[in-house]
């Protein structure tokens, strides 16, 4: 949306929008047309004009396109709309934009805002966030509705978590292409040559259709290749003529929409990976972003015990039980260093888990695993791979790279994994797993029987407590985390047992800070058909970017019980100014310049009431927090949003 | 960890001249923890996260600590000169680490039992 559209003089608009009706003049353009019409006029008429005076005023109207005038004829948009119902899109989210105006109209209209519905958010980073939690627990993309220009420039670093996440959204915009016929000021201000130029190094595919029929294909498209292994956002530019316009019924064909079948490793390479896992004394699975849907978290397990295998989760998905006894993520590091194979599943990074870097004074690169180590990978981002962003990270050899989706080829490894076991592997296999099982449960019972004691009646509260208190309130409901905890120093992941597919959906992707509370509106939103207790942990910093996104979860009524780590501060830049000032020896007390949030500290609680959200806090005594919490959950059971504030130690 | 600390500077404590934390001040002490930033990445009660171990209470001994800020460039955690943090202010940041209250018992949470 934009700010400060110029004067225009109304009451000469509605009386030329008056006379001229739905179909007697063909403007076109249409509104923003007459808007720029009405500029012109010096004075307003009280009559509607005639044709004499119109023609004074505007010149003589040029046919440019078809349009809603045409006898018989369609909104382009509503065209548009059945695409949206055809791809199974329930939500589109927008900030509302005059380019975008004729499908937004068509939404309200024809669709009656019902498949898609429309969410109002307050920033096009928070629309697309939303967009992005939605489609990590509902497995299909929401649709997003901008401004070319402006709206898309708002979004851009949203587009960039969601791209590095593989996340699917289905991103419109609007333009005004046509120089010749586009309506003066803020229109071709907003209008651009290539809108999508901006996001291209991190969309997986982009497309200004010329036609309405070319629009619906380019739609349906967009949601194939975005749909299709490694997921990521696609953009299509649906210029204001194509939604404005019309085309007679019928003649619009909108094509039948096919599911793509993910890409599969090669039955042999999978065979070869077998015999290796079930060769191995070590073997370790580390995961990533591998769970794609939910069916994903059982084929590990299986495949896991199986081999008697050692996982790591990077916690990019819900990808495996947290208290599996081969779950391994808390001894990652002596795991890792024991192993003589490696898979990783969907890793972004395997070259950090092979080598280690240390961010000191110098930096320490080296290598973390034995030599001659098998790596295998299973990663669909084999198969896409764009250049210029570095989110691809550095380059890991390996011994055997499936470009597949490791998904869609677990089942083959494990069937691969089955033919070869003997029963000697399968007793090793059993071995170790009671092993690894015996060595987690020790470190376990240190981390909740000491660890979390420590500090357990300080305020700012700790994070350990912040942990306990809140599994003390939802463990005995469905319940699921929509955001990241290592910032809390993963005490979630240590106490509460994640075991159900949707109970975790990983991070932003590229760590841009300004997703937490879209994407955890946004993944509440799907949660809510299935009547699940959904928290969010969030950042105080992350928040501020756009705390709007507030008054969207209260709008659309949307129940989510947000639990503020406020550590006042973007920490992770705390300490990160505070490393350098101790390397440059010259001042180690004012890292705080710059990365606090202090003086005034910010009232979350106030905050979100003044957003309609009940706000609770900021609670300081631990003694608090209990209480807190419990009122919390009433509110969230009764089918809205809350906030609680917690003033917590900072990690 | 703290094992292998006190194993590198073990050594450390015979050969300085010996600041006991007996003339240190523990209120002092939390305060220049908290403001040269110790609080950052080992939490403001020492208790330790993801970022640090845990060094309070009961922290390693001073001239071991001290030499270890001092030389810390070896290991994850930056370095502090005595320009930065001087030999006094560590025996504070000792004392107040030493003068932290001892967690209550597991057993005797009952949030850390019935999970
Ligand atoms: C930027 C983060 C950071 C800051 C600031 C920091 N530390 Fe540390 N500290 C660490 C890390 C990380 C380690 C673990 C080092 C390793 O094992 O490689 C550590 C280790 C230690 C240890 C050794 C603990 C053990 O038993 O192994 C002590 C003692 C310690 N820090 C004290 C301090 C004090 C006192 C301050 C402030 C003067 C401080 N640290 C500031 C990150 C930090």
């Amino acid at each position: 949306m934009h700010e400060g559209a110029p004067a225009v003089s109304r009451r000469n608009f509605l009386a030329v929008a008056a006379a001229s009706g739905a179909a007697a003049v063909a403007t076109p353009g249409g509104h923003a047309e007459a808007q720029g019409v009405a500029a012109l006029a010096k004075s307003a008429p009280v009559q509607a004009p005639d044709h004499a005076q119109m023609e004074a005023e505007i010149g003589t109207p040029i046919k440019v396109a078809a349009t809603m005038a045409e006898p018989g004829g369609r909104p382009g948009s509503d065209y548009m709309v059945d695409v949206l119902r055809a791809l199974d899109i329930d939500y589109v989210a927008t900030n509302p934009a005059s380019s975008c105006r004729g499908l937004h109209e068509s939404i309200n209209n024809y669709a009656m805002n019902k498949k898609p519905e429309l969410l109002t958010a307050m920033h096009e980073e928070v629309a697309t966030a939303m967009a992005h939690g939605y489609a990590k627990v509902s497995g299909k993309p929401m649709g997003l509705l901008f401004h070319g220009t402006v709206g898309i420039q708002h979004a851009v670093m949203a587009f960039y978590n969601a791209w590095c996440d593989r996340v699917p959204m289905l991103v419109m915009s609007g333009n005004h292409v046509d120089a010749a016929h586009r309506p003066p000021g803020i229109p071709t201000t907003h209008a651009a040559q290539d809108p999508l130029a901006l996001v291209r190094d991190f969309t997986k595919w982009d497309d200004q259709p010329g036609s309405l029929q070319a629009a619906v294909e380019s739609l349906t498209r967009a949601h194939k290749v975005a749909m299709t292994p490694p997921y990521g956002p696609v953009c299509i530019s649906l210029d204001a003529h194509l939604q404005e316009g019309s085309a007679p019924a019928g003649q619009i064909r909108i094509p039948k929409v096919s599911r793509v079948s993910p890409a599969q490793a090669a039955s042999e390479d999978l065979r070869e990976a077998a015999r290796l896992l079930v060769a191995a004394q070590n073997p370790v699975i580390v995961v990533d972003r591998g769970a794609r849907t939910h069916a994903f978290q059982a084929m590990l397990v299986e495949l896991a015990e199986l081999l008697g295998a050692a996982v790591v989760d990077q916690l990019g998905r819900q990808n495996f039980p947290s208290h599996h006894p081969l779950n391994q993520t808390s001894r990652a590091r002596g795991v890792a260093t024991a192993a003589d194979v490696i898979l990783g599943l969907e890793l972004n990074d395997f070259w950090g888990i092979v080598n280690s870097y240390s961010d000191v004074a110098e930096p320490r690169q080296g290598r973390r695993i034995k030599e001659g180590v098998r790596l295998i990978s299973i990663n669909s981002r084999d198969l896409f791979l764009k250049s210029n962003y570095q989110d691809f990270q550095r380059f890991q050899e390996v011994d055997l790279a499936m470009a597949a989706d490791a998904e869609a080829s677990l089942p083959g490894l494990i069937e691969a994994v089955k033919a070869a076991l003997t029963p000697e592997a399968r007793a090793a296999a059993a071995k170790r797993t009671a092993a690894h099982g015996t060595a987690v449960a020790k470190q376990l019972e240190r981390m909740i029987g000491v660890d979390a004691t420590y500090a357990w009646d300080a305020s700012p509260i700790s994070t350990a407590r912040l942990s306990a208190e809140l599994w003390a309130v939802i463990k005995n409901e469905d319940w699921a985390l929509v955001s990241r905890d290592v910032r809390l120093s993963n005490w979630p992941h240590r106490f509460w047992t994640f075991d159900k597919p949707y109970q975790y959906i990983g991070d932003s992707g590229g760590a841009g800070q300004g997703y937490g509370m879209g994407a955890a509106i946004g993944a509440a939103l799907a949660h809510r058909e299935h009547g699940r207790f959904v928290v969010n942990l969030q950042g105080d910093g992350d928040l501020m970017y756009g705390p709007g996104a507030l008054w969207s979860a209260v709008h659309h009524r949307i129940p989510l019980m947000t639990v503020m780590h406020n550590n006042r501060a973007y920490h992770q830049e705390v300490m990160h100014v505070q490393r350098v000032g101790n390397w440059r020896d010259r001042g180690v007390e004012r890292a705080h310049i710059g990365t606090t949030i202090e003086k005034p500290h910010v009232d979350f609680a106030t905050l979100a009431r003044s957003m309609g959200m009940e706000g609770i806090g900021p609670i300081v005594d631990p003694a608090d927090l209990g209480p807190a919490l419990r009122r919390a959950a009433q509110i969230v059971k009764a089918g809205d949003p809350v906030m609680v504030d917690v003033v917590s130690q900072p990690r | 960890m703290k094992r292998l600390v006190m194993a590198l500077f073990a050594g450390a404590a015979t050969l300085s001249a010996g600041l006991t934390s007996a003339h240190a001040d523990a209120a002092r002490g939390r305060e220049v923890y908290t403001k040269v930033g110790c609080y950052q990445c080992h939490g403001f009660e020492g208790q330790g996260a993801n970022t640090g171990p845990r060094i309070g209470p009961e922290p390693i001994d001073v001239e071991a600590l001290k030499s270890f800020l001092r030389n810390a460039s070896a290991t994850a955690m930056p370095p502090y000169s005595e320009k930065l943090v001087s030999d006094g202010d560590v025996a504070d940041i000792h004392a107040f680490l030493a003068s932290v209250k001892k967690p209550p018992a597991a057993k005797d949470i009952p949030l850390l039992n019935n999970r």
